[in-house]
């Protein structure tokens, strides 16, 4: 017997596989749900289908890229060396903590060729030996 | 300094900056020592994560608090994954950036590890420094098989008469040491240490004591003990107090066995010490309650007996082909009021290969060690047994088991017929015979040379309340004036005639002088 947030977790995954199909109209779909949430009692999941697709679309967020240079500057070289990574960013954010270099983040993946990495791995290693 | 700013510029010239792909996660809740990762998605069971503490700050701020905290994959979940944090858990926190490390959960071993204390992940906890030479070897790993094994056929003395004698433990045998608390557990398991001091250096096993769940000052303790003792030479401790995370208290028996296996493979001896495996199931019922996994019998989750045979199973005699070295395993278990029918007790009794058990009544009467020999038994040992142990070792057993018949008549004493007498004050005196106190394991021909007076009647002369001193004379009596028997009983690991008849010389000189000695008082 599957769990509230559990029920919930399999309605928002069908939603989402099913809005994501060409043609979907969102708002009708909204609508036939909670048409089906009322008609099988279950109307007390909401909140968590609501969470849940919440959840999904911000997971979906990270997965389109993102890259971050440590100068302006860097900003093409980031976004061509990225690219050729397989990181394939909209955005870029300037982060001096970088120190210099870039980072790039999609979809769970992470490339790190900053100097602020370089130098604290540097350092564990000296400390460490 | 020269040689700081050597390695530094070693360093230097070899860097190079990270150049592949990492997968990565993001911590979406904490707590009790657990966090939930979001992401992840192709980390595998037992895969070590890092939390990353430097991600989102400064170089500078990074460089105040660079360590690293490792995480142990446990759970794998529909969108993510639940670890256990394996260190300081409140440097965790929600939102933290995770990385897949790719390998499975590893310490470091090394030779250089011996006479060492180190922690469940291998790391130097004695103030000693970093240990030299290391390599990463997996905490877990599948046990050897049927092929790569050979027949458990070499003794591991304990230097405990009764052990030896009685329930004999091989080289890469599974012996379970099972009581209350306060029994002598622990002191059964550390005189088998100490006594591996009697081994020639060649063939001595390197002992691995892992204490989990344990008060730190009694592990400090028992290090200045071996220390004391010298046993530190040839011993590694690795502990998992009391105060550690459950996590670091359910691997160090783990890291006991890796470590173990590093010398194992050399083709060298190795004796792990559990102490003890209920703590370390308790430690693991937490983990897997705060898991979410589903409880069981005792609130132990339904992988409990797994935990302890995939552990015990990884104590081995291995073949020729594979080195011929061995891990032998002395797992502890602590009863509540001696139930030996419990769930933890009773999984690892089926595992073992036998199992020593210690009695509160008999600890409370004066036997030391308060070993029941009428139920402890060893299951591959006896094939372990020297020769010199098997001829005088056989009729013990009888003797002991005539005497635990007759005992309850004991009280009716004076109403008892002269045999019966008899073969209740032989039992007593085997009984006085076998008693030895803590910390003092005994060669084995010492053993051998004791008991061989015990069951060919030399120490009739004696009352049984006479007999414990008797023995002690008697030990001394042959370090200072058979010291050629002795040694002939350890070269050749059997009582040959002559030997025989040497000791039957020495024994019959110490009764009469005995007896010269009663007369002239």
């Amino acid at each position: 017997m599957a769990t509230a947030p559990q029920l919930a977790r399999y309605y928002a995954q069908a939603l989402t596989r099913v809005a994501a199909a060409p043609g979907a109209d969102g708002s009708a779909l909204a609508k036939n749900l909670i048409a089906h949430l009322r008609a099988t009692g279950r109307m007390k999941l909401l909140p968590h289908i609501a969470r849940s697709l919440k959840e999904a679309h911000a997971r979906q967020g990270t997965l389109s890229g993102v890259v971050e240079v440590a100068r302006e500057e860097e900003r093409d070289t980031a976004l061509a060396e990225a690219a050729a990574a397989g990181v394939h960013a909209k955005t870029v954010a300037v982060n001096p903590a970088l120190v210099r270099g870039w980072r790039a983040r999609s979809a769970g993946t992470l490339i790190d060729r900053s100097a602020k990495r370089s130098l604290i791995e540097l350092y564990q290693r000296i400390t460490s030996a | 300094m020269e040689s700081i700013i050597k390695n530094i510029e070693k360093e230097i010239a070899a860097f190079a900056p990270t150049e592949h792909a990492e997968e990565t996660g993001i911590v979406r809740a904490v707590g009790d020592g657990i966090a939930e990762i979001d992401g992840l998605d192709t980390a595998v069971l037992s895969e070590m994560v890092l939390f990353d503490p430097t991600f989102d700050r400064t170089l500078e701020d990074a460089l105040k608090d660079p360590e690293p905290i490792y995480g142990l994959v446990l759970n794998l979940e529909e969108d993510g994954v639940r670890t256990v944090i394996l260190g300081d858990a409140t440097r965790v926190y929600e939102g933290m950036l995770v990385r897949r490390l790719g390998r499975l959960l590893s310490i470091a071993v090394s030779d250089a590890m011996v006479g060492r204390v180190v922690n469940a992940l291998g790391e130097p906890v004695d103030g000693k420094g970093p240990i030299a030479g290391t390599t990463m070897r997996p905490i877990e790993r599948e046990a050897y098989g049927v092929i790569d094994r050979a027949p458990v056929n070499v003794p591991l003395h304990t230097g405990v008469k009764a052990v030896d004698a009685m329930i004999p433990i091989g080289r890469g045998q599974r012996e379970l040491i099972i009581g209350d608390r306060g029994t002598g557990k622990t002191a059964i398991a550390i005189d088998a240490i100490l006594n591996q001091k009697h081994e020639p250096k060649e063939s001595r096993p390197i002992c691995i004591y892992v204490a989990v769940g344990q008060k730190e000052s009694k592990t400090a303790k028992l290090v200045a003990e071996l220390s004391e003792k010298g046993a530190m030479e040839y011993s590694i401790i690795v502990t998992a107090p009391a105060s550690a995370s459950a996590a670091l208290q359910f691997l160090a028996p783990f890291a006991g066995a890796a470590i173990g296996e590093h010398f194992m493979e050399q083709g060298k001896d190795a004796l792990v010490v559990y102490d003890d495996l209920s703590k370390q199931a308790v430690a693991y019922r937490q983990m897997s309650l705060l898991l979410r996994r589903p409880p069981g019998r005792e609130a132990y989750p339904g992988d409990i007996f797994y935990l302890h045979s995939r552990l015990l199973e990884r104590a081995a005699k291995l073949s020729k082909e594979k080195g011929g070295g061995s891990l032998t395993a002395l797992p502890i278990i602590e009863t509540q009021e001696g139930d030996v029918s419990a769930y933890i007790p009773t999984n690892v009794i089926s595992i073992t290969d036998g199992q020593i058990f210690l009695q509160t009544h008999l600890f409370n009467k004066g036997m030391r060690p308060a070993i029941d020999v009428g139920i402890s038994v060893s299951r591959v040992g006896s094939s372990a047994q020297t020769k010199a142990m098997k001829k005088v070792a056989g009729k013990i057993k009888l003797e002991l088991a005539q005497f635990r018949e007759l005992e309850a008549f004991m009280q009716f004493a004076s109403d008892l017929d002269a045999e019966t007498k008899q073969r209740i004050d032989a039992g007593r005196r085997m009984t006085e015979v076998l008693k030895q106190g803590r910390g003092e394991p005994m060669p084995f021909e010492m053993e051998v040379a004791i008991i061989f007076a015990a069951v060919n009647g030399y120490f009739d002369s004696f009352s049984p309340e006479e007999t414990s001193a008797a023995e002690a004379k008697l030990h001394s009596f042959l370090e200072r004036e058979a010291a050629g028997v002795l040694t002939a009983i350890r070269e050749s690991k059997d009582i040959r005639e002559e030997t025989e008849a040497s000791l039957r010389e020495k024994l019959d000189a110490f009764v009469a002088r005995h007896k010269e000695s009663e007369e002239s008082v």
